[in-house]
């Protein structure tokens, strides 16, 4: 090995992007996407506690006007909605019926890592393989982080 | 390990944390290569060079950072006046 860096990955991109790491984060999350019309049995008169969490690091550009900029996910009763704020950043807004505010919270700022993480790991690889690495071994570990070799060539 | 080319062993945590081992370069190549991933992942936050980072024949030394002091001296001479 001949170094090693430690690094904070910033979220620098277009919608599209983001949403792809979204979509990934549903999937390894084990939460569902929803469309907004599907989003009618959340709109109730109920109280529904809600968390608002930002993502660090994140700047995403602005699209065309129309595109919608907001992707909803459930698990349970409790909705993830993680969209762009008008100055670029994505929020995450957690909001249920069952889960305590502090475990909304932490369930807000566990999406806002996860994805940090896919976009990282999405941008690294599609550069990397436009630069002819190849990825020789990739895992998930038991704490959630991903673990890949790559190297030069086929 | 050098002959086989560059390879890059890559975690992401569940925060995003993203932590790079490169082997199997040395010199200035490690370095760019080390430069390239902090290009496209964003903030570096730390950077370790290992001892394979210098193999003998490359032109590339890990010197430790020095510190110079100036030392500023202020005479006073003993005027009869």
């Amino acid at each position: 090995m001949s170094s090693v860096c430690v690094l904070t990955p910033v979220i620098v991109g277009a919608w599209p992007a983001v949403a792809a790491a979204v979509a990934s984060v549903a999937v390894s999350m084990g939460m569902s996407i929803v469309l907004p019309e599907e989003l009618h049995g959340f709109d109730t008169t109920r109280e529904r506690k809600k968390v608002i969490t930002e993502v660090p690091n994140s700047d995403v550009l602005a699209e065309e006007l129309g595109i919608n900029e907001k992707i909803s996910m459930v698990q349970g009763d409790t909705l993830i909605e993680i969209s762009r704020e008008a100055e670029g950043s994505i929020r995450v807004c957690v909001t249920g019926e069952t889960l305590s505010k502090s475990e909304l919270a932490k369930l807000g700022d566990q999406v806002a890592g996860r994805i940090v993480q896919q976009f990282a790991y999405h941008r690294l690889m599609e550069e990397l393989k436009n630069r002819n690495y190849t990825i020789v071994e990739e895992s998930v570990e038991r704490d959630n982080s991903i673990q890949v070799r790559v190297r030069m060539g086929s | 390990m050098a002959s086989q080319g560059p390879q890059f062993d890559i975690r992401i945590d569940a925060k995003g944390k993203m932590t790079v081992a490169i082997s199997g370069v040395t010199g200035e190549e490690c370095a760019k290569l080390s430069d390239m991933i902090a290009m496209i992942v964003g903030h570096e936050s730390s950077r370790e060079y290992t001892s394979e980072y210098r193999v003998p024949g490359t032109n590339v030394r890990i010197t430790p950072t020095t510190t110079q002091e100036t030392h500023s001296h202020i005479r006073t001479i003993d005027r009869p006046w």
